[in-house]
């Protein structure tokens, strides 16, 4: 197990690599640089040529990726090329509120999508079963935005208990939690949507699967019989989204992120596109692919604690 | 620690070494048998010809074609693209069943027309990540070794990038067009479906009838396609039609960046983008372009467990 | 069972390791101040400058204010970069200039660090403009830089900077200037070709490049730490910045115009509309940037206890045919196209009068003097009042009876998207088709200087006559070919000798008289098709008082300053 962790971290150094020289040379193919974006329109040109040299734009481009990639090894990630923070910084500031928002989603998310999905799986065809169905699927439909709308527009409007606006004061965990409360379950319900159907097709194929059969006829209780056979069957494919999950919440709140107005890794990542932030889109990139990375490894784990015939 | 559950599989395996693989004439009808008898497949199959009736007529473009002049409107009651800009934000009337959006164009017509690019792009890019990402995550997890690395870090590239930067890296090299959009989604689901089947895979691949069939020499094409793809392919049908909403709503992203369809040319994703800026003011405007993708995705997800059922192995013997 | 107890406690100790990297990285002075507490410091009555007379205020509840913005983040704090809405609206705050627009009234410059707006002097055939400082005003306090007294050191030094390239976007602005001081007090302003007051002043005003920066804090932070940690002579002071989320000023105790009655203001980064509204509504927010549209003016006017304030100064969305290509080249071609629009129509998109209204000219008559009114254009005949027959006639004439077909590329805002929508559907009336491609907003600004558009949409608020007529259409301004490449669009070199004319008239009537040639001159020829200014829309709750009227701010919002307050 040791030395398969190890080989797949060694692997994940060329895959960053190949993230990052995919991005670093898309970015400056697509139009528009980040000395415009900065200045504005009503600059002049001098200034916005000056803004390119000073930034290294004017380098020939394979000059600038090594620059890049010779700052990266000595874990350097640069300053922003907008607003000329150190990008660790910002990232450092950013992350906190990324983390609690996709972790939090991610338990409201299994905690109620998994639970659904056996429980619809164990009443086929029966109308809590299409009750259950339909209102999943209108989760699935529903955008992250309109729900987040919805929900902001119920507790934070019409019956104010939570706060509408911001992330709230990392230092205060009160705080910080009452703001994190509506993103979480705006992401949290949209992802049960997607783990409860999964759930309960997963649960649907090992439920009449003979050895289920055997053990019921074996005497065993119901309960246990779902729980400990059938369950642990599924598990694989249901720990597979959730990962797929926990890997596309990072960058993909947004949405989220925007209409409560929280600080977010996905929305600096659109933002850095948005305006030519060169350095800043990079080393985000960097990270993200990281999370990926990682996110994938600790799935492909699990994978061999809950079928232990898989083994890596 | 060999619990129940390994015991269980072990009873399993006596029976599935004898699963049949080969399908008989007779089996499909009684597949199809299974399937007409499946009444929320069927309520499915009905939402979903009439989606795509209302994508095929909305127009007369079939007549017009050969009279060699611009198609009229045909399902639609008025032309998608016309304004009436003194009217903007109209609520739904007799004359506009669902009002008018922020140009004052007929909503219901542009739902219909909107159809046709939300249709294909839903379907299309599903269908190209699904075969993709299926493809990688079987062989990675039922070849093993190399081809498991290369495959599924190549899947790990892949989820690496957000809609927005695979948009953007597909514009770049491909340039804008519909077709490009539909393959950038595909790539941008491709990953997901990888994952999936990859987990799967490994699962299905340790059963004994697997096994079974390499030993009395069956290939490894053979052992893939008649053995782990059927027993996987239930999560993946499941998955596909997951993500088609997305797949809708993600087109407006995309159109946005300059790849896609242009305005004024409809589509719900970005209707419903238009329409959340009225939210308060016009519900209407992006609540219909929202129905009308869930009406789809209620009918796919109807037809996917319809096809699950038909298609899992289980129930074939 | 004991597999899983060991994988969850190995996940959960990966989670809390995560979670650590994330917040236990050391260091990192400036940014995340020992947050929270500050509120209480402004509120005590322990400051020095004000008068000892008035009874200290009550240890009250710090005075806040919320005002939400539609920017997603801060660009930059440095007030000559400063671009973008957000980042103009802050540096409004933080810093002055020699000479200002009265607050709420951008039509009229009253002295600010200057004691008076000085006469020129015309000395060997130079214009020299002297200016006296007020004595007295305080550079704000800083941890890297202690409280010192503005002298003329900052403003030879500011302005300076101005003119630099490499340190300010606007150093165009300042060519053939040259900046001394005479004493700790005097700074003396000397231009290589005399302009008039009306175009001086804009340079040395609380606008772009006009920004009074503390020389010394400046030198302690350098150019990039500027940015975001910031040090002028404004009514408020910079205390700290969280990325996507916010920027908190507090009242600069030592202000020269007396404290500000706001005890602090948080400026939040909030890209979503309906965000903001609800913020509003639910009363997390006191004031937001709201929606260009009369219809939600209107509505958010009803709502009990919130009014929404539009004024100017309008951006102008005008336009432009590239005269170099065909068919445009033809101007029957063009004036087919004036014939066919209707400013209504455009107009109708952002719900009409008072947020957008009609514009006659390249310059709007409305806000800037040289622009031309309807009654001015009418009575020229200039109006190209809709004529869908005539426009029909004249491509006819021009060999195009059945139309032609262009391809354009629009940015994804809505300032922009609403015109060319707007336009594609009323051109395809006279059959001139037009492809749309929306692209994101900086590619469009990146495409359209690479003159891939035939008709360009642009929208934009320049200072002055001047501005607007040199860089849309002097020869010098042509996209890609010309001299300085700018925003000639139209490739268009026929008003260069008024402009250049105009620029160094001293008498302003003759000068106005000038400019407007020049506009009529774009009107015959129909370089450009004026359509609409966009007006500032800002929602507040009633209890916020700015302590002035709203007429029109070039900081582009309510302008918040010191006697801004909350009657709660």
């Amino acid at each position: 197990m040791i030395r398969y962790i190890a080989s797949r971290l060694l692997l994940a150094i060329p895959t960053v690599l190949a993230v990052l020289t995919l991005v670093f040379f898309v970015v400056r193919v697509i139009p528009g640089d980040p000395a415009t974006a900065a200045l504005g329109d009503y600059a002049s040109q001098e200034a916005v040529e000056a803004l390119r040299e000073k930034m290294g734009l004017n380098d020939p481009l394979y000059v600038q990726y090594f620059r890049f990639l010779s700052d990266l090894l000595r874990g350097d990630l640069g300053t922003s090329m907008i607003t000329g923070k150190e990008i660790s910084d910002l990232v450092r500031q950013v992350l906190p509120y990324t983390l609690e928002l996709t972790i939090t989603a991610i338990f409201i998310g299994t905690i109620l999508g998994v639970p659904l999905g056996i429980y619809t799986a164990r009443h086929v065809n029966t109308s809590i079963d299409y009750i259950g169905r339909v209102v999943s699927l209108a989760g699935l439909s529903v955008p992250a935005f309109y729900l987040g709308i919805l929900i902001m527009l119920t507790f934070a409007y019409k019956i104010p208990i939570f706060p509408a606006v911001g992330g709230g004061d990392l230092t205060d965990l009160n705080s910080n939690l009452r703001h994190l409360v509506l993103p979480a379950m705006t992401l949290g319900l949209i992802m049960t949507a997607s783990v409860t159907r999964l759930t309960r097709s997963a649960m649907l194929n090992v439920l009449k699967d003979d050895y289920v059969r055997t053990a019921r006829a074996k005497g065993l209780s119901e309960r246990i019989v779902v729980l400990r056979h059938a369950l642990r069957a599924a598990l694989v494919p249901i720990v597979s989204i959730i990962g797929v999950w926990a890997a596309s919440l990072v960058a993909d709140s947004v949405l989220t992120e925007t209409v409560f107005a929280r600080p977010g890794l996905g929305k600096m990542l659109v933002s850095a596109i948005m305006q030519r932030d060169y350095t800043l889109l990079q080393s985000v990139m960097v990270i993200y692919a990281l999370f990926v990375v990682g996110i994938n490894l600790i799935t492909d784990i699990i994978y061999s604690f809950v079928d232990p015939r898989i083994t890596h | 620690m060999k619990d129940k559950f390994d015991e269980a599989i072990e009873t399993q395996i006596v029976d599935a070494t004898e699963a049949p693989v080969v399908r008989l004439r007779s089996q499909r009808k009684r597949l199809f048998r299974t399937f007409i008898r499946n009444r929320p497949a069927i309520l499915g199959v009905i939402l979903m010809l009439l989606v795509v009736f209302m994508a095929l007529f909305a127009d007369d473009w079939f007549i017009a074609v050969f009279q060699g002049r611009d198609p009229q409107p045909l399902l639609a009651p008025y032309d998608p693209l016309e304004q009436d800009t003194a009217n903007r934000l109209a609520p739904p009337s007799r004359e506009h069943w669902m009002g008018l959006d922020s140009y004052g164009r007929d909503m219901l017509s542009r739902i219909i027309y909107g159809s046709r690019v939300s249709l294909l792009v839903g379907i299309v890019s599903v269908i190209i990540g699904g075969v993709i990402g299926a493809l990688m995550g079987l062989m990675g997890g039922y070849l093993g070794g190399k081809t498991e690395n290369v495959l599924m870090r190549a899947a790990d590239i892949l989820m690496a990038f957000p809609s927005l930067i695979m948009g953007l890296m597909v514009l770049a090299v491909l340039g804008g067009g519909l077709f490009n959009m539909i393959l950038a989604i595909g790539i941008v689901l491709a990953p997901t479906f990888a994952r999936v089947a990859h987990s799967s895979t490994l699962s299905v691949k340790q059963n004994e009838y697997v096994e079974a069939a390499r030993s009395i020499g069956a290939s490894n094409f053979r052992i893939a396609r008649l053995h782990v793809l059927p027993n996987i392919v239930s999560e993946l049908v499941v998955l596909a039609s997951i993500w088609i909403a997305s797949a809708i709503r993600v087109e407006a992203n995309l159109s946005f960046i300059g790849l896609g369809v242009s305005p004024p040319t409809p589509a719900w994703g970005s209707m419903i983008r238009d329409g959340t800026k009225y939210l308060f003011q016009a519900p209407w405007v992006s609540l219909f372009p929202g129905l009308a993708i869930l009406i789809t995705v209620l009918a796919f997800n109807l037809l996917g467990d319809g096809l699950r059922d038909v298609l899992d192995p289980k129930l074939q013997n | 069972m004991k597999r899983f107890v060991l994988l969850g406690s190995i996940l959960l100790l990966l989670l809390f390791a995560l979670a650590a990297c994330a917040q236990a990285t050391p260091g990192a002075p400036a940014e995340e101040p020992p947050a929270a507490q500050p509120t209480e410091k402004p509120a005590e009555p322990t400051e020095k400058p004000a008068e000892p007379t008035e009874a200290p205020p009550e240890p009250s509840e710090p005075m806040v204010l919320r005002y939400a913005d539609k920017a997603a983040d801060l660009g930059t704090m440095d007030p000559h970069f400063a671009a973008a809405t957000n980042d103009r609206n802050l540096v409004d705050m933080i810093f002055n200039a020699l000479v200002r627009y009265k607050p709420g009234d951008g039509s009229t410059f009253e002295p600010d660090l200057a004691v008076s707006l000085p006469e020129p002097e015309v000395v060997d055939g130079k214009q020299v403009w002297t200016f006296e400082l007020r004595k007295g005003v305080m550079c704000q306090e800083t941890k890297e830089t202690p409280a010192y007294e503005l002298t003329s050191e900052d403003v030879v030094y500011s302005l300076q900077k101005s003119a630099n390239p490499d340190t300010s976007a606007y150093a165009g602005e300042y060519n053939g200037m040259t900046v001394e001081a005479l004493d700790d007090y005097t700074v003396k302003i000397t231009l290589e070709q005399p302009i008039s007051p009306i175009l001086f002043f804009p340079k040395v005003a609380d606008y772009a490049g006009g920004f009074i920066i503390c020389k010394q804090h400046y030198e302690n932070v350098g150019a990039e730490g500027f940015k975001t940690n910031p040090a002028g002579t404004g009514p408020f002071k910079f205390e700290s910045y969280t990325p996507q989320d916010k920027v908190v000023l507090v009242a600069n105790d030592a202000y020269f115009r007396g404290r500000p009655k706001l005890d602090r203001v948080e400026y939040r980064f909030m890209p979503e509309l309906n965000s903001r509204e609800l913020g509003l509504k639910s009363g997390d927010l006191d004031v937001i940037n709201g929606q260009n549209e009369s219809d939600w003016v209107k509505r958010m006017d009803q709502e009990e206890g919130i009014s929404v304030d539009v004024y100017g100064v309008g951006e102008v969305a005008t336009i432009h045919f590239n005269t170099s290509v065909k068919p445009l080249d033809d101007v029957r071609v063009r004036k087919a196209i004036a014939y066919a629009l209707d400013r209504d129509e455009f107009l109708a998109l952002f719900g009409g009068p008072p947020v957008a209204e009609k514009v006659y000219s390249a310059v709007p008559a409305k806000f800037l003097p040289g622009g031309l009114t309807k009654e001015e254009v009418e009575e020229l005949g200039l109006d190209y009042a809709r004529d869908l027959e005539k426009a029909k006639q004249l491509l006819a004439e021009a060999g195009y009876p059945d139309g032609f077909s262009l391809e354009v590329v629009s940015s994804e805002r809505e300032s922009y998207l609403k015109p060319y929508t707007s336009m594609q559907a009323q051109l395809a009336k006279i059959g001139i088709d037009i492809k749309i491609t929306t692209v994101d907003h900086s590619s469009m600004h990146k495409l359209i200087r690479q003159d891939v558009n035939p008709i360009v949409v642009y929208v934009a608020w320049r200072p002055n006559a001047d501005v607007y007529l040199t860089r849309f259409y002097h020869s010098d301004s042509i996209v890609v070919t010309g001299a300085k490449p700018d925003t000639n669009f139209s490739h268009y070199a026929g008003i260069d000798d008024l402009i250049e004319a105009a620029r160094v008239e001293q008498d302003a009537d003759k000068q106005v008289q000038m400019w407007k040639d020049a506009q009529i001159k774009l009107l015959e020829e129909m370089i450009s098709y004026p359509i609409l200014y966009m007006n500032q829309v800002t929602a507040r709750h009633d209890y916020v008082d700015y302590g002035h009227e709203l007429k029109s701010v070039l900081a582009l919002y309510p302008q918040i300053d010191e006697t801004t307050t909350i009657n709660k």
